[in-house]
Protein backbone atom coordinates (compact mmCIF):
# COMPACT_ATOMS: atom_id res chain seq x y z
CA UNK A 1 0.00 0.00 0.00
CA UNK A 2 2.92 2.90 0.86
CA UNK A 3 4.59 1.69 -2.60
CA UNK A 4 1.81 1.83 -4.35
CA UNK A 5 1.25 5.67 -3.23
CA UNK A 6 5.13 6.47 -3.43
CA UNK A 7 4.68 5.35 -7.03
CA UNK A 8 1.56 7.27 -7.60
CA UNK A 9 2.96 10.79 -6.19
CA UNK A 10 5.85 9.88 -8.46
CA UNK A 11 3.97 9.31 -11.40
CA UNK A 12 2.02 12.21 -10.55
CA UNK A 13 5.21 14.66 -10.31
CA UNK A 14 7.04 13.15 -13.04
CA UNK A 15 3.81 13.16 -16.08
CA UNK A 16 2.91 16.96 -14.20
CA UNK A 17 6.71 17.93 -15.44
CA UNK A 18 6.93 15.86 -18.84
CA UNK A 19 3.67 17.34 -19.55
CA UNK A 20 4.33 21.05 -18.70
CA UNK A 21 7.75 20.96 -20.23
CA UNK A 22 8.04 18.74 -22.92
CA UNK A 23 4.51 17.99 -24.36
CA UNK A 24 3.11 21.06 -24.38
CA UNK A 25 5.56 22.00 -26.39
CA UNK A 26 5.63 19.90 -29.15
CA UNK A 27 2.79 21.89 -31.30
CA UNK A 28 2.62 18.93 -33.77
CA UNK A 29 1.15 20.35 -36.85
CA UNK A 30 1.36 23.31 -35.70
CA UNK A 31 -1.31 22.61 -32.93
CA UNK A 32 -1.30 19.15 -31.78
CA UNK A 33 0.21 18.73 -27.93
CA UNK A 34 -0.89 15.29 -26.70
CA UNK A 35 -2.22 15.49 -22.75
CA UNK A 36 -0.17 12.34 -21.87
CA UNK A 37 -0.60 13.69 -17.79
CA UNK A 38 -4.28 11.64 -18.51
CA UNK A 39 -2.36 8.97 -17.78
CA UNK A 40 -2.49 9.63 -14.63
CA UNK A 41 -6.01 9.38 -13.73
CA UNK A 42 -6.61 7.09 -16.15
CA UNK A 43 -4.13 4.30 -14.10
CA UNK A 44 -5.28 5.82 -11.06
CA UNK A 45 -6.53 2.72 -8.67
CA UNK A 46 -10.38 1.98 -9.66
CA UNK A 47 -10.93 0.87 -6.06
CA UNK A 48 -9.49 3.77 -4.73
CA UNK A 49 -12.20 6.54 -2.92
CA UNK A 50 -13.40 8.73 -5.29
CA UNK A 51 -12.87 12.15 -3.25
CA UNK A 52 -9.43 11.32 -3.67
CA UNK A 53 -9.35 11.85 -7.20
CA UNK A 54 -11.46 13.94 -7.50
CA UNK A 55 -9.07 16.20 -5.56
CA UNK A 56 -5.67 14.96 -7.04
CA UNK A 57 -7.24 15.43 -10.69
CA UNK A 58 -8.36 19.11 -9.31
CA UNK A 59 -4.51 19.88 -8.21
CA UNK A 60 -2.89 17.67 -11.28
CA UNK A 61 -5.05 20.36 -13.63
CA UNK A 62 -4.26 23.49 -11.34
CA UNK A 63 -0.61 23.17 -11.37
CA UNK A 64 -0.50 22.32 -14.91
CA UNK A 65 -2.44 25.46 -15.71
CA UNK A 66 -0.02 27.48 -13.42
CA UNK A 67 3.45 25.85 -15.15
CA UNK A 68 2.00 26.12 -18.70
CA UNK A 69 0.56 29.84 -17.84
CA UNK A 70 -2.93 28.33 -19.11
CA UNK A 71 -6.40 30.28 -18.43
CA UNK A 72 -7.84 27.81 -16.25
CA UNK A 73 -9.02 24.62 -18.75
CA UNK A 74 -6.81 22.10 -17.65
CA UNK A 75 -8.27 22.58 -14.00
CA UNK A 76 -11.79 22.48 -14.84
CA UNK A 77 -11.58 19.29 -17.71
CA UNK A 78 -9.25 17.22 -15.03
CA UNK A 79 -11.17 18.07 -12.52
CA UNK A 80 -14.52 17.00 -14.58
CA UNK A 81 -12.62 13.78 -15.86
CA UNK A 82 -11.47 12.52 -12.65
CA UNK A 83 -14.83 12.92 -11.06
CA UNK A 84 -16.61 11.36 -14.01
CA UNK A 85 -14.15 8.10 -13.82
CA UNK A 86 -16.06 5.67 -11.74
CA UNK A 87 -19.17 6.54 -13.95
CA UNK A 88 -17.36 5.84 -17.07
CA UNK A 89 -15.29 2.88 -15.65
CA UNK A 90 -18.35 1.33 -14.87
CA UNK A 91 -19.92 2.02 -18.78
CA UNK A 92 -16.74 -0.08 -19.93
CA UNK A 93 -16.06 -2.71 -17.17
CA UNK A 94 -19.72 -3.29 -16.09
CA UNK A 95 -20.69 -3.49 -12.29
CA UNK A 96 -17.34 -5.10 -11.47
CA UNK A 97 -15.56 -2.22 -12.52
CA UNK A 98 -13.66 -1.61 -8.71
CA UNK A 99 -10.62 -3.57 -9.38
CA UNK A 100 -6.85 -3.11 -8.79
CA UNK A 101 -4.76 -1.43 -12.00
CA UNK A 102 -3.34 -4.66 -12.46
CA UNK A 103 -6.38 -6.00 -13.85
CA UNK A 104 -6.55 -3.15 -15.82
CA UNK A 105 -4.46 -5.10 -18.67
CA UNK A 106 -6.38 -8.51 -17.98
CA UNK A 107 -9.55 -6.59 -19.15
CA UNK A 108 -11.08 -7.62 -22.85
CA UNK A 109 -9.07 -5.15 -25.31
CA UNK A 110 -12.67 -3.90 -26.36
CA UNK A 111 -13.10 -2.37 -22.79
CA UNK A 112 -10.08 -0.64 -22.49
CA UNK A 113 -10.16 0.82 -25.86
CA UNK A 114 -13.74 1.94 -24.78
CA UNK A 115 -12.43 3.35 -21.37
CA UNK A 116 -9.39 5.12 -22.91
CA UNK A 117 -11.30 6.59 -25.66
CA UNK A 118 -14.44 7.87 -23.58
CA UNK A 119 -11.65 9.41 -20.78
CA UNK A 120 -9.67 11.09 -23.39
CA UNK A 121 -12.67 12.28 -25.85
CA UNK A 122 -14.10 14.00 -22.94
CA UNK A 123 -11.52 15.32 -21.31
CA UNK A 124 -10.64 17.31 -24.94
CA UNK A 125 -14.36 18.48 -25.36
CA UNK A 126 -14.47 20.03 -21.93
CA UNK A 127 -11.03 21.56 -21.80
CA UNK A 128 -11.38 23.22 -25.80
CA UNK A 129 -14.81 24.41 -25.00
CA UNK A 130 -13.67 25.85 -22.14
CA UNK A 131 -10.58 27.19 -24.02
CA UNK A 132 -12.90 29.37 -26.64
CA UNK A 133 -15.94 29.00 -24.79
CA UNK A 134 -18.06 30.41 -27.56
CA UNK A 135 -21.17 28.86 -30.00
CA UNK A 136 -18.85 30.09 -32.71
CA UNK A 137 -15.31 28.23 -32.81
CA UNK A 138 -17.55 24.73 -32.31
CA UNK A 139 -15.73 23.74 -35.66
CA UNK A 140 -11.77 25.21 -34.23
CA UNK A 141 -12.85 22.98 -30.85
CA UNK A 142 -13.88 19.74 -32.44
CA UNK A 143 -11.23 19.65 -35.19
CA UNK A 144 -8.52 20.09 -31.60
CA UNK A 145 -10.92 17.47 -29.51
CA UNK A 146 -10.68 15.40 -32.19
CA UNK A 147 -6.88 15.18 -33.33
CA UNK A 148 -5.40 15.96 -29.92
CA UNK A 149 -7.85 13.25 -28.88
CA UNK A 150 -6.46 10.78 -31.59
CA UNK A 151 -2.48 11.41 -30.49
CA UNK A 152 -3.35 11.45 -27.05
CA UNK A 153 -5.32 8.11 -27.48
CA UNK A 154 -1.68 6.86 -28.95
CA UNK A 155 0.66 8.07 -27.11
CA UNK A 156 -1.09 6.79 -23.49
CA UNK A 157 -2.25 3.43 -25.32
CA UNK A 158 1.52 2.76 -25.60
CA UNK A 159 3.07 4.04 -22.44
CA UNK A 160 0.28 1.47 -20.59
CA UNK A 161 1.91 -1.27 -22.93
CA UNK A 162 5.66 0.40 -21.37
CA UNK A 163 4.00 0.28 -18.11
CA UNK A 164 2.50 -2.87 -18.27
CA UNK A 165 5.65 -4.82 -19.07
CA UNK A 166 7.53 -3.00 -16.16
CA UNK A 167 5.38 -4.59 -14.05
CA UNK A 168 5.50 -8.40 -15.14
CA UNK B 1 -30.80 16.74 10.82
CA UNK B 2 -29.61 13.11 11.03
CA UNK B 3 -31.72 12.75 7.34
CA UNK B 4 -29.75 16.26 6.07
CA UNK B 5 -26.48 14.60 7.04
CA UNK B 6 -26.78 11.32 5.54
CA UNK B 7 -27.94 12.74 2.35
CA UNK B 8 -24.59 15.20 2.65
CA UNK B 9 -22.40 12.24 3.13
CA UNK B 10 -24.54 10.36 0.42
CA UNK B 11 -23.75 12.99 -2.13
CA UNK B 12 -20.19 13.94 -0.59
CA UNK B 13 -18.29 13.29 -3.72
CA UNK B 14 -20.69 14.81 -6.15
CA UNK B 15 -20.70 18.17 -3.28
CA UNK B 16 -16.81 18.13 -3.64
CA UNK B 17 -16.94 18.37 -6.99
CA UNK B 18 -18.84 21.16 -7.55
CA UNK B 19 -17.27 23.13 -4.65
CA UNK B 20 -13.77 22.32 -6.67
CA UNK B 21 -15.54 23.04 -9.61
CA UNK B 22 -16.85 26.79 -8.42
CA UNK B 23 -13.09 26.91 -7.44
CA UNK B 24 -11.95 26.54 -10.46
CA UNK B 25 -14.17 28.73 -12.56
CA UNK B 26 -13.37 31.37 -10.21
CA UNK B 27 -9.42 30.76 -11.16
CA UNK B 28 -10.41 30.79 -14.59
CA UNK B 29 -12.17 33.97 -14.13
CA UNK B 30 -9.14 35.53 -12.20
CA UNK B 31 -6.73 33.78 -15.51
CA UNK B 32 -8.48 35.18 -18.86
CA UNK B 33 -10.14 38.47 -19.15
CA UNK B 34 -12.11 36.74 -21.76
CA UNK B 35 -13.49 34.12 -19.77
CA UNK B 36 -13.95 37.51 -17.15
CA UNK B 37 -16.23 39.18 -19.70
CA UNK B 38 -18.69 36.14 -20.26
CA UNK B 39 -19.23 35.65 -16.77
CA UNK B 40 -19.53 39.23 -15.79
CA UNK B 41 -22.11 39.46 -18.84
CA UNK B 42 -24.38 37.03 -18.10
CA UNK B 43 -24.42 38.60 -14.42
CA UNK B 44 -24.94 41.54 -15.49
CA UNK B 45 -27.81 40.70 -17.36
CA UNK B 46 -29.30 38.66 -14.73
CA UNK B 47 -29.07 41.49 -12.21
CA UNK B 48 -30.13 44.51 -14.31
CA UNK B 49 -33.10 42.98 -15.00
CA UNK B 50 -33.83 42.78 -11.52
CA UNK B 51 -32.40 46.16 -11.13
CA UNK B 52 -34.27 48.05 -13.43
CA UNK B 53 -37.67 47.76 -12.43
CA UNK B 54 -36.46 49.17 -8.85
CA UNK B 55 -34.15 51.95 -10.64
CA UNK B 56 -37.26 52.94 -12.69
CA UNK B 57 -39.45 53.84 -9.24
CA UNK B 58 -36.80 55.22 -7.26
CA UNK B 59 -35.44 57.60 -10.45
CA UNK B 60 -38.68 59.24 -10.83
CA UNK B 61 -38.95 60.49 -7.21
CA UNK B 62 -35.63 61.51 -7.75
CA UNK B 63 -36.12 63.28 -10.99
CA UNK B 64 -36.13 67.51 -9.62
CA UNK B 65 -32.61 66.00 -8.04
CA UNK B 66 -31.59 64.32 -10.99
CA UNK B 67 -32.20 67.65 -13.34
CA UNK B 68 -29.95 70.04 -10.90
CA UNK B 69 -26.57 67.24 -10.86
CA UNK B 70 -27.25 67.58 -15.10
CA UNK B 71 -26.69 70.82 -15.00
CA UNK B 72 -23.91 70.84 -12.91
CA UNK B 73 -22.36 68.14 -15.00
CA UNK B 74 -23.19 70.52 -18.34
CA UNK B 75 -21.26 73.51 -16.76
CA UNK B 76 -17.97 71.40 -16.31
CA UNK B 77 -18.09 69.80 -19.97
CA UNK B 78 -18.33 72.83 -21.38
CA UNK B 79 -15.79 73.70 -19.47
CA UNK B 80 -13.75 70.42 -20.82
CA UNK B 81 -15.05 71.31 -24.39
CA UNK B 82 -13.28 74.40 -24.66
CA UNK B 83 -10.12 73.36 -23.06
CA UNK B 84 -9.64 70.68 -25.10
CA UNK B 85 -10.32 72.75 -28.63
CA UNK B 86 -7.37 75.57 -27.32
CA UNK B 87 -4.88 72.66 -26.65
CA UNK B 88 -5.92 70.73 -30.28
CA UNK B 89 -5.18 74.83 -32.02
CA UNK B 90 -2.12 74.70 -30.22
CA UNK B 91 -0.73 71.29 -31.19
CA UNK B 92 -0.90 71.69 -34.85
CA UNK B 93 1.95 73.67 -34.43
CA UNK B 94 3.84 71.45 -32.17
CA UNK B 95 6.44 69.28 -33.28
CA UNK B 96 6.47 66.66 -31.38
CA UNK B 97 3.47 65.86 -29.79
CA UNK B 98 4.10 62.69 -28.52
CA UNK B 99 6.17 62.31 -25.18
CA UNK B 100 7.37 58.31 -25.43
CA UNK B 101 10.19 56.53 -23.74
CA UNK B 102 11.65 53.75 -25.62
CA UNK B 103 13.41 50.13 -23.87
CA UNK B 104 15.13 47.73 -25.44
CA UNK B 105 14.15 43.84 -24.36
CA UNK B 106 15.39 40.59 -25.69
CA UNK B 107 12.64 38.15 -26.04
CA UNK B 108 13.11 34.80 -24.46
CA UNK B 109 9.73 33.31 -24.82
CA UNK B 110 7.49 33.64 -27.77
CA UNK B 111 4.06 31.96 -28.46
CA UNK B 112 1.87 31.98 -31.83
CA UNK B 113 0.38 28.94 -32.06
CA UNK B 114 -2.21 29.03 -29.29
CA UNK B 115 -6.05 31.02 -28.85
CA UNK B 116 -3.83 33.27 -26.68
CA UNK B 117 -0.71 34.11 -27.15
CA UNK B 118 2.02 35.29 -24.28
CA UNK B 119 5.85 36.40 -24.83
CA UNK B 120 8.45 36.60 -22.18
CA UNK B 121 11.49 39.42 -22.43
CA UNK B 122 14.26 39.76 -20.22
CA UNK B 123 13.42 43.14 -18.49
CA UNK B 124 11.26 43.93 -15.75
CA UNK B 125 10.47 46.51 -12.87
CA UNK B 126 14.49 46.72 -12.55
CA UNK B 127 15.07 48.29 -15.67
CA UNK B 128 11.76 50.45 -15.60
CA UNK B 129 9.13 48.03 -17.46
CA UNK B 130 5.66 49.06 -16.29
CA UNK B 131 2.29 47.30 -16.59
CA UNK B 132 0.38 48.32 -19.78
CA UNK B 133 3.25 49.91 -21.87
CA UNK B 134 3.08 48.92 -25.56
CA UNK B 135 5.54 46.66 -26.77
CA UNK B 136 6.99 47.46 -30.52
CA UNK B 137 9.47 45.92 -33.03
CA UNK B 138 11.32 47.09 -35.80
CA UNK B 139 8.52 46.57 -38.26
CA UNK B 140 4.96 46.97 -36.29
CA UNK B 141 3.50 46.41 -33.20
CA UNK B 142 3.88 43.42 -30.73
CA UNK B 143 1.55 43.31 -28.07
CA UNK B 144 1.22 44.89 -24.21
CA UNK B 145 2.98 44.67 -21.18
CA UNK B 146 0.65 41.95 -18.57
CA UNK B 147 3.21 41.28 -15.60
CA UNK B 148 5.94 42.82 -14.27
CA UNK B 149 8.57 40.98 -12.02
CA UNK B 150 11.96 42.26 -10.96
CA UNK B 151 13.79 40.91 -13.89
CA UNK B 152 11.33 39.74 -16.25
CA UNK B 153 7.94 41.31 -17.91
CA UNK B 154 5.15 38.88 -19.80
CA UNK B 155 3.49 40.83 -22.49
CA UNK B 156 0.41 40.38 -23.88
CA UNK B 157 1.00 39.52 -28.03
CA UNK B 158 -1.31 40.61 -30.53
CA UNK B 159 -1.82 37.47 -31.31
CA UNK B 160 -4.52 37.17 -28.76
CA UNK B 161 -8.09 36.46 -28.94
CA UNK B 162 -9.40 39.09 -26.65
CA UNK B 163 -7.00 42.25 -27.32
CA UNK B 164 -8.26 44.69 -29.69
CA UNK B 165 -6.09 47.58 -30.41
CA UNK B 166 -7.16 50.67 -32.24
CA UNK B 167 -5.59 51.41 -35.87
CA UNK B 168 -6.40 53.08 -38.91
CA UNK B 169 -5.49 53.82 -42.56
CA UNK B 170 -2.31 55.69 -43.48
CA UNK B 171 -3.77 57.68 -46.28
CA UNK B 172 -6.92 58.84 -44.32
CA UNK B 173 -6.70 58.05 -41.27
CA UNK B 174 -9.78 55.98 -40.92
CA UNK B 175 -9.41 54.06 -37.64
CA UNK B 176 -11.38 51.06 -36.54
CA UNK B 177 -10.34 48.09 -34.50
CA UNK B 178 -7.82 45.77 -34.95
CA UNK B 179 -8.04 42.37 -33.22
CA UNK B 180 -6.81 38.56 -34.05
CA UNK B 181 -9.21 35.40 -34.80
CA UNK B 182 -7.10 32.86 -33.81
CA UNK B 183 -5.79 31.27 -37.24
CA UNK B 184 -2.96 32.57 -38.52
CA UNK B 185 0.20 34.10 -37.31
CA UNK B 186 0.57 36.91 -40.24
CA UNK B 187 -3.67 37.74 -40.76
CA UNK B 188 -5.79 39.89 -38.62
CA UNK B 189 -9.19 41.84 -39.22
CA UNK B 190 -9.83 45.38 -38.84
CA UNK B 191 -13.35 45.99 -37.99
CA UNK B 192 -15.75 49.11 -37.27
CA UNK B 193 -14.20 51.23 -40.42
CA UNK B 194 -17.19 52.99 -41.51
CA UNK B 195 -18.12 52.35 -45.30
CA UNK B 196 -18.03 56.08 -45.86
CA UNK B 197 -14.04 55.34 -46.34
CA UNK B 198 -12.72 54.62 -49.50
CA UNK B 199 -10.60 51.21 -48.97
CA UNK B 200 -8.30 49.54 -52.04
CA UNK B 201 -6.54 46.40 -51.26
CA UNK B 202 -2.57 47.16 -50.71
CA UNK B 203 -3.31 50.30 -48.33
CA UNK B 204 -1.35 50.53 -45.33
CA UNK B 205 -2.50 50.21 -41.83
CA UNK B 206 -0.92 51.93 -39.04
CA UNK B 207 -1.55 52.78 -35.45
CA UNK B 208 -4.53 54.96 -34.47
CA UNK B 209 -3.82 58.52 -31.96
CA UNK B 210 -6.76 56.55 -30.22
CA UNK B 211 -4.48 54.08 -28.12
CA UNK B 212 -2.75 55.22 -24.51
CA UNK B 213 -0.04 52.35 -25.40
CA UNK B 214 1.30 52.76 -29.17
CA UNK B 215 2.23 56.10 -30.45
CA UNK B 216 0.95 57.12 -33.84
CA UNK B 217 1.56 55.92 -37.36
CA UNK B 218 3.45 52.82 -36.67
CA UNK B 219 2.89 50.97 -39.66
CA UNK B 220 0.78 47.10 -38.88
CA UNK B 221 -0.02 46.01 -42.44
CA UNK B 222 -1.64 46.04 -45.52
CA UNK B 223 -5.28 45.20 -46.68
CA UNK B 224 -5.51 41.92 -48.61
CA UNK B 225 -9.53 41.92 -48.93
CA UNK B 226 -12.03 43.43 -47.44
CA UNK B 227 -16.17 42.88 -47.93
CA UNK B 228 -18.32 46.15 -48.23
CA UNK B 229 -21.68 44.86 -46.66
CA UNK B 230 -24.94 46.45 -48.46
CA UNK B 231 -26.95 47.57 -45.44
CA UNK B 232 -24.61 48.17 -42.55
CA UNK B 233 -22.14 50.75 -42.10
CA UNK B 234 -18.69 48.69 -41.57
CA UNK B 235 -16.26 47.41 -43.52
CA UNK B 236 -15.10 44.02 -42.57
CA UNK B 237 -11.07 43.86 -43.33
CA UNK B 238 -8.81 41.40 -43.70
CA UNK B 239 -5.14 42.46 -43.05
CA UNK B 240 -1.64 40.95 -43.27
CA UNK B 241 1.10 41.77 -40.78
CA UNK B 242 4.25 43.42 -42.19
CA UNK B 243 6.14 41.81 -38.92
CA UNK B 244 6.41 38.05 -38.77
CA UNK B 245 5.53 37.59 -35.29
CA UNK B 246 7.15 33.85 -34.88
CA UNK B 247 10.46 35.00 -35.52
CA UNK B 248 11.34 37.83 -33.48
CA UNK B 249 14.02 38.27 -30.84
CA UNK B 250 14.24 41.91 -30.48
CA UNK B 251 11.43 43.97 -29.02
CA UNK B 252 11.30 47.71 -27.99
CA UNK B 253 9.19 48.54 -25.03
CA UNK B 254 7.83 52.08 -25.58
CA UNK B 255 6.32 54.27 -22.31
CA UNK B 256 3.68 56.51 -22.58
CA UNK B 257 4.72 59.24 -20.26
CA UNK B 258 1.54 61.46 -20.02
CA UNK B 259 -0.68 57.96 -19.40
CA UNK B 260 -1.42 59.06 -16.07
CA UNK B 261 -2.80 62.28 -17.49
CA UNK B 262 -4.89 60.60 -20.14
CA UNK B 263 -5.60 58.08 -17.49
CA UNK B 264 -7.08 61.07 -15.22
CA UNK B 265 -9.13 62.38 -17.70
CA UNK B 266 -10.90 59.00 -18.85
CA UNK B 267 -11.74 58.42 -15.31
CA UNK B 268 -13.32 62.12 -14.66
Amino acid sequence: MNSDNLISILRFIFLLLLQSFLLSNINFFGFINPNLYLLFIIVYRLDCNPSVLIILGFLLGLLLDLLTQGSGGHTVATLTISFLRPYIAKFSFGINYKMPTAMLHRSFLSQRLLYLSLIIFFHHLILYSLIYFSFDNILTILKNTFFTSFFTFILVFFSMKLFKEKND
Amino acid sequence: MRQLINALLKYKHTLLYLGLLIISLIFLNYRSFYHQSIFSKTALAISSNFNSINQNISNYWNLAEINEKLLLENKKLKALELEAFNRQSKQKFSLNPYEFEVFTAKIIKNSYNEARNYLIIDKGYKDGIEVEMGVISSDGIVGIVNQVTSDFSSILSILHRDLKINAGFKKNGAYGSLFWQGNHPKKMKLLDVSTLNQVVVGDTIVTGGMSDYFPYGIPIGKVIGFEKPELEGYYDIDIELFSNLTQKEFVYVVKNKKIDQLKQLDNE
